[in-house]
C-alpha cells in the first residue's frame, strides 16, 4: 500500500473557455509523486505550474474551467470529483503571499483551531494546545500570545510560518507549496524553505513546491519538473537536471536567474520574448519563438519527450547533445534562430 | 464635532422656525390679532412675556438651548392648552423606535442571507432574480409596497391584525399584538432597505471571494457554509454598516408615508403636523432629537467599523 504511488498525473489536462476559445492553462502532462517526496515544479508566470496544482486539487472555482485525464490520488480517481474531503485533511497548500492569505479579520489562533477541531475534532482546550506545539515546531517565539494577534501584527516571515503550522496542522500526506517564498524578504526565504524541507522529511509528507526560481528548487527538492506552456518541458531527479540539463527551456531559465553560487557580476541571462498564448499556440514545440536552438522542425513538429532513467525532456536539439551544440551553432553562425529570434554571434561564455 | 454638528442643527432649525408667520395666534387664537383691545392687548402681551417672544431672537434661542439642556422641552403651542412638548414626544417616541428598531432588525436579517446567496452564485440565474427582485423592492414607493402587503397579507390571508382602523394601535393591547401589529409597517420599510443591503454586501462579497485568504479558507477544508458566513462576511459589512447608520438614523425621524397608511402617530406624523401649525417648540425639540439619534448611531457605527476590522484601531 505504502509502496504505490501518493500522486498519478496522467495526461491532465486543465482548460479555460474564454472569448477567443480554450485556453489550455494544462496541456498534458504526466508525473507521479511518491510518499515522503519532492518535486519542484518550475516555469515562468503563465505556465501553468499553479494551475496545474490547483486543477488536480479541485480548488479552481471558475464554471469556466474544464479538465480531464486521470490524476489517482492515493489509488482513487480525483479529476472531475468533489475533492472538498482531502483539502487541508490529506492535502493541504501554502499560498505565496502571506500578506493577503491569511484571514486579516480572524486572530491567528482562531484560523490555526479551524482545521483541528474540524478535521481531528479537537474540543477547544486542545486545539489550543496543538497550535501552540504547531507554532514553536515552526519556530514562531512566544507562540501563545501570538494565537490572539491579528495577522497584521506579524511580519511576512512570521505570517509564512502561520500559514505553514495552519497547513501542517491535520497532518497531511501531501503538501501543496505554491511558490511559498516568492513574496518574502531574501533574508527570510531560506529559513522558510529549509524549515519546509525539514517538516517535510520529519513528517514523511509528499510536497511540490511550485516556484519560478530554479535555484529554490536546487537541493530541496527530490525531483524537479519544468513546465512551459502548459506543457513539461523536462523533468529530472534534481541532481541529474543540475548536473546535465538537457532542454534549452532549462538552461536558459537557470542563465535568467541570479545564484548565490555565482561569482560577482555574473551576467543574467534574460529570456527574450514572452510566454506564449495558450488559446492559440505556436505549432511545434512551445518554446521555439524563444529558443536559441530552434530550427524549421521546431517550428512545425511538436517534439515527442524522451524518457531515459530518471530523465525526461521534450526537445528534438537537447542541450549537451551533438544535435543541440550544431544547432546552436547552426543558428549562430546564422545570427538568428529558424522562427526568426535574433541572436549574438559568439556569446561570452554563459554556460 | 458631533457637539458642533448639533448646535448647528438647532441654530438653524430656531432661525427657520422664527421666519415663520408670528406663534401668538397659536396660542391665543385669533384674539393675537385684536391689539385694538385693551383687554386682548393685555393678553397679548402678557403672553409675549410668559414665553419671552419680546425678547430678541439670540436671546430667545440661548433660553432655549439652555432649558433643552437641561430636559425641559419647553410647552406645545397650540389653541387648546399648552401641554408640555414632553409629553408629546413619550407618546409618540417610542412608537417611532420601536417600528424603526424593528424594521432595522427585519432588513439586516433579510439582507444578510440574500446577499450570500447572491454573492456566492454571482451572475447565475438565481442571482439575476434576486437582482431584479431587490430593483423591484427599491423602485416601488412605499405607499405601494404598503397596500400591497396590507391586501396579502392583512386582508387575503388575514394571517396580521388589519390595523386599518385602530385608532391607536398601543392602546390596551398586549406587548403581542403590539409586535404583530407593527409586522406590516416594519415590513414595508425592511424590503426596500433590505434589498439596498444585498446589493451593497453582495458587491463587496463578490470582491471579498477573490481574496487569497477565501482560496486559503476553502484548501483548509472549512465548509461553503463556513468560508461565506465564518470568513468572507465580515469583511464585507463596511458599505452596509455605513448605509445602517444613515438609514437608521434617518427612520428615527419616522416614515410618514407608513406612519400615515398604517395609521401610526409617530414621530414622522407628529413633525409635519408640528409645521403646518407652526408649532415650533414641537418642531424644535423633535428635529434635535432626531438629529441627536443620527449622530449618536452614526458614532456607535464608527466603533462598529473597528469590530469588524481589527487594522482599522490604531
Amino acid at each position: 500500500m505504502s509502496e504505490s504511488p501518493l500522486l498519478v498525473v496522467e495526461d491532465y489536462h486543465v482548460g479555460f473557455r474564454t472569448e477567443t476559445g480554450l485556453a489550455k492553462a494544462v496541456d498534458g502532462v504526466s508525473f507521479t509523486l511518491n510518499r515522503g517526496q519532492t518535486l519542484g515544479i518550475v516555469g515562468e508566470s503563465g505556465s501553468g505550474k499553479s494551475v496545474l496544482n490547483r486543477g488536480f486539487m479541485g480548488l479552481v472555482s471558475s464554471s469556466r474551467m474544464i479538465e480531464s485525464g486521470s490524476v489517482l490520488f492515493d489509488g482513487q480517481q480525483i479529476v472531475n470529483q468533489d475533492r472538498q474531503d482531502l483539502w487541508g485533511k490529506r492535502i493541504a497548500m501554502i499560498f505565496q503571499d502571506p500578506m493577503t492569505s491569511l484571514n486579516p479579520v480572524m486572530k491567528v489562533g482562531k484560523q490555526i483551531f479551524e482545521p483541528l477541531r474540524r478535521h481531528l475534532n479537537m474540543d477547544k482546550g486542545q486545539a489550543r494546545e496543538r497550535a501552540i506545539e504547531l507554532l514553536t515546531s515552526v519556530g514562531i517565539p512566544s507562540p501563545a500570545q501570538r494565537l490572539s494577534q491579528y495577522p497584521h501584527e506579524l511580519s511576512g516571515g512570521m505570517r509564512q510560518r502561520v500559514m505553514i503550522a495552519i497547513a501542517l496542522a491535520a497532518e497531511p500526506e501531501m503538501l501543496v507549496a505554491d511558490e511559498p517564498t516568492t513574496a518574502l524578504d531574501v533574508t527570510v526565504q531560506k529559513y522558510i524553505l529549509d524549515l519546509l524541507r525539514e517538516l517535510q522529511q520529519e513528517h514523511g509528507m509528499a510536497m511540490t513546491l511550485i516556484t519560478h526560481d530554479l535555484g529554490v528548487a536546487r537541493g530541496r527538492t527530490d525531483e524537479v519538473m519544468v513546465m512551459y506552456g502548459g506543457r513539461k518541458l523536462e523533468h529530472a531527479a534534481t541532481e541529474t537536471l543540475f548536473a546535465d540539463m538537457h532542454h534549452p527551456y532549462t538552461e536558459a531559465l537557470l542563465a535568467s536567474t541570479p545564484s548565490l553560487a555565482h561569482p560577482k557580476h555574473t551576467r543574467l541571462f534574460p529570456i527574450p520574448g514572452s510566454p506564449p498564448d495558450i488559446v492559440d499556440p505556436p505549432p511545434g514545440c512551445r518554446f521555439s519563438p524563444r529558443c536559441m536552438y530552434a530550427q524549421d522542425r521546431c517550428t512545425t513538429d511538436n517534439p515527442e519527450t524522451t524518457s531515459l532513467t530518471d530523465h525526461e525532456y521534450a526537445c528534438f536539439y537537447p542541450v549537451g547533445s551533438d544535435a543541440g551544440a550544431e544547432a546552436l551553432k547552426h543558428n549562430q553562425d546564422a545570427g538568428q534562430t529558424a522562427t526568426g529570434l535574433k541572436i549574438g554571434r559568439a556569446k561570452e561564455g554563459a554556460h | 464635532m458631533m457637539i458642533a454638528l448639533l448646535v448647528a442643527v438647532s441654530m438653524l432649525t430656531f432661525g427657520a422656525m422664527s421666519l415663520l408667520g408670528d406663534p401668538l395666534f397659536n396660542i391665543l387664537g385669533p384674539v393675537a390679532g385684536d391689539t385694538e383691545n385693551p383687554e386682548n392687548l393685555a393678553k397679548i402681551n402678557a403672553a409675549k412675556e410668559q414665553y419671552y417672544l419680546d425678547k430678541p431672537l439670540p436671546e430667545r434661542y440661548v433660553r432655549w438651548a439652555g432649558d433643552f439642556l437641561t430636559g425641559d422641552f419647553g410647552v406645545q403651542f397650540s389653541t387648546d392648552g399648552q401641554p408640555p412638548v414632553a409629553n408629546l414626544i413619550k407618546e409618540r417616541l417610542p412608537r417611532t423606535l420601536r417600528l424603526m428598531v424593528m424594521a432595522q432588525i427585519l432588513a439586516v436579517a433579510i439582507a444578510i442571507p440574500w446577499g450570500v446567496l447572491a454573492a456566492s452564485r454571482a451572475n447565475k440565474p438565481s442571482d439575476r432574480i434576486s437582482t431584479f427582485t431587490a430593483f423591484l423592492f427599491v423602485s416601488l414607493p412605499n405607499f405601494a409596497l404598503a397596500v400591497i402587503l396590507f391586501y396579502v397579507f392583512a386582508l387575503k390571508l388575514d394571517w396580521l391584525p388589519d390595523t386599518y382602523n385602530a385608532t391607536d394601535p398601543f392602546f390596551g393591547f398586549t406587548h403581542k399584538h403590539r409586535f404583530t401589529q407593527l409586522l406590516l409597517p416594519a415590513f414595508t420599510l425592511a424590503l426596500p432597505t433590505a434589498s439596498v443591503y444585498q446589493r451593497l454586501l453582495r458587491t463587496d462579497l463578490i470582491t471579498t471571494l477573490q481574496e487569497d485568504f477565501i482560496l486559503m479558507a476553502r484548501a483548509k477544508g472549512e465548509s461553503r457554509r463556513k468560508v461565506l458566513y465564518g470568513h468572507a462576511l465580515r469583511p464585507s459589512l463596511f458599505s452596509v454598516v455605513t448605509i445602517f447608520g444613515i438609514n437608521a438614523g434617518a427612520l428615527i425621524g419616522g416614515a410618514l408615508v407608513v406612519e400615515i397608511y398604517f395609521r401610526i402617530p409617530g414621530v414622522g406624523t407628529a413633525i409635519v403636523e408640528a409645521v403646518l401649525r407652526e408649532d415650533f417648540p414641537v418642531v424644535l425639540a423633535l428635529v434635535m432629537i432626531i438629529a441627536t439619534g443620527f449622530v449618536v448611531l452614526n458614532f456607535l457605527v464608527d466603533i462598529l467599523y473597528t469590530f469588524i476590522d481589527p487594522r482599522v484601531r490604531r
